[in-house]
């Protein structure tokens, strides 16, 4: 059986790929009819699913962004709201004296914070969804527990430091996950900005503020 | 439903000659293939080619999908040519892997800088034979962060033999430059630690960089992994430069090395000066290719 020479490039991706170097535009186009159907009987679970669409991983895709967005934005919630009541402990006297270093980083790290959440909630408005306002209502709970028995300056600042380490971490954890470039640089730059605050906690709270070699996952939330 | 045997003969006959074909154009193709490897090795990597590729990938991917739904062939064609097709689709390309590599080689490559850095600064003189807790928490933490940037490059080494890379044990070129124009005017801790806070921003905004680059899930994990730990050897050294600048050498204090920093003591802007930005902003970067091999 013969084959025209453009059948047999469009049909063979080894010699298009090695002809065009890695520009496999052609390739794709000039295969994709008779690629398409036996490629999502190959690798679609479900028609209807747009996380199958990346191409990717599988596991990532817009609405798994979104999902991740919200966690994030149910987070930063949750941290704001902290940091402010921290505050108002400290300034009715309820945490005894608070050192002029621990006013600046609650301060700063609830703006930080506030930052954070509109960042992510300006993602999920973007997408047509509705900004998140509510704190995260898993760990809500625990942190008004927390907040409720802090007596101390050193209590609010481990409080603190339980939060950013979930915060960090589910950043950590959720990058490999997200598809969008934009998401992903905006994780990790609140990432990198939430351990800085672990680093100074830790230093403050008497404590070593590189403790582990590698950053882990194992306080993240999850959705 | 009748099976025309003479016809399903001539198919099952064009079916062997297609795979036929198909094996000896890729025979054909190998050699030519590992020569574009030697040729692109130390070529930079054309990010725009690459996400003009991933984004004709994913939209490829899209479209036969609503091909599929449409003809309801599910199941019809897996398998075979097909599942081939769906593997090159879905996987990442060739392409993505060498930029992969090359992240992971210059990122062996900082953590071999910073190594080598933090070892030349413990034999500086000032450094080796200062005195007073703040001269012992220095030291400690530099002796503690060089074992973590070693422990970070024999990680990214081992990560670049996995995607099938050479590994990279080189200081950055880039870099090393500008370390060996910063020693001479190394002449006392402030100037050590400035030199060291600068390494550690480079290294976790390189990385910050790449997290959005990378196809490799877990190069992608590493990497972000790395750069928290990195943003904390920057914070502390920020922390550290200010109470330097500040000559309050009694609050640079940390156990081991020292007895816990006293709270009260710790000026206002000890709580915010490590953290200049509520975001993370990327300054100077090692580009993908300055440290690959």
């Amino acid at each position: 059986m013969s084959h025209t020479p453009e059948t047999e490039t469009e049909l063979n991706p080894l010699a298009q790929l090695a002809t065009a170097r890695v520009s496999r535009r052609r390739f794709l186009a000039g295969t994709g009819a008779v690629a398409g159907i036996a490629l999502v009987t190959a690798a679609c679970g479900d028609d209807d699913d747009e996380a199958a669409d990346t191409g990717t991983d599988g596991g990532s895709s817009a609405n798994g962004d979104l999902a991740i967005a919200q966690l994030a934005a149910g987070l930063e919630v949750l941290a704001v709201d902290a940091y402010t009541a921290a505050l108002d402990a400290a300034t009715s006297g309820a945490l005894g004296p608070v050192p002029p270093a621990v006013a600046t980083f609650v301060t700063t790290a609830k703006g930080h914070h506030e930052e954070h959440r509109d960042a992510w909630n300006a993602v999920i408005t973007g997408a047509g969804e509705e900004a998140v306002t509510e704190p995260n209502a898993t760990l809500k709970p625990t942190v008004d527990a927390g907040l409720a028995g802090a007596k101390t300056v050193a209590d609010a600042a481990n409080l603190a430091l339980t939060l950013e380490n979930i915060a960090s971490q589910t950043y950590l954890s959720a990058i490999p996950k997200l598809e969008s470039k934009d998401a992903i640089t905006q994780a990790g730059q609140i990432q990198v900005v939430d351990q800085q605050h672990i680093a100074i906690l830790l230093y403050a709270l008497g404590k070593y503020p590189v403790p582990e070699v590698f950053q882990k996952t194992d306080q993240a939330a999850t959705a | 439903m009748t099976i025309d045997d003479r016809q399903l003969q001539e198919l099952i006959v064009e079916s062997q000659d297609l795979q036929v074909d198909a094996l000896r154009q890729g025979r054909d193709a190998l050699p030519l293939m590992a020569e574009i490897r030697e040729d692109r090795r130390k070529e930079p990597v054309n990010l725009d080619e690459i996400n003009r590729f991933n984004a004709n990938r994913r939209e490829l991917f899209r479209s036969v999908k609503k091909a599929g739904a449409a003809f309801g062939t599910r199941g019809l064609l897996a398998g075979g040519f097909g599942g081939f097709l769906a593997t090159l689709v879905a996987s990442p390309a060739r392409a993505d892997e060498a930029l992969d590599i090359q992240i992971l080689q210059t990122a062996s490559s900082l953590e071999k800088l910073a190594v080598g850095t933090y070892e030349a600064a413990l034999g500086l003189p000032f450094v080796r034979n200062g005195s007073g807790t703040a001269f012992d928490t220095i030291r400690a933490f530099a002796t503690e962060t060089m074992s973590q940037h070693d422990q970070h490059k024999k990680a990214f080494q081992d990560q670049t033999d996995s995607l099938g890379g050479e590994r990279q044990d080189e200081p950055n070129p880039k870099f090393q430059q500008v370390v060996n124009d910063a020693v001479p005017g190394l002449t006392d801790p402030l100037k050590v630690v400035q030199l060291a806070a600068t390494l550690e921003k480079v290294a976790t905004d390189t990385y910050l960089m790449n997290l959005s680059m990378l196809e490799d899930t877990p190069s992608k994990s590493l990497m972000g992994s790395v750069m928290g730990v990195e943003a904390q050897h920057l914070a502390t050294l920020r922390a550290v430069e200010a109470l330097l600048m500040g000559n309050a050498l009694d609050l640079i204090t940390v156990p081991p090395a020292g007895p816990p920093v006293d709270l009260a003591k710790l000026p206002a802007a000890a709580g915010s000066v490590a953290f200049p930005d509520a975001l993370e902003q990327i300054g100077p970067v090692a580009e993908p290719e300055s440290g690959a091999k």
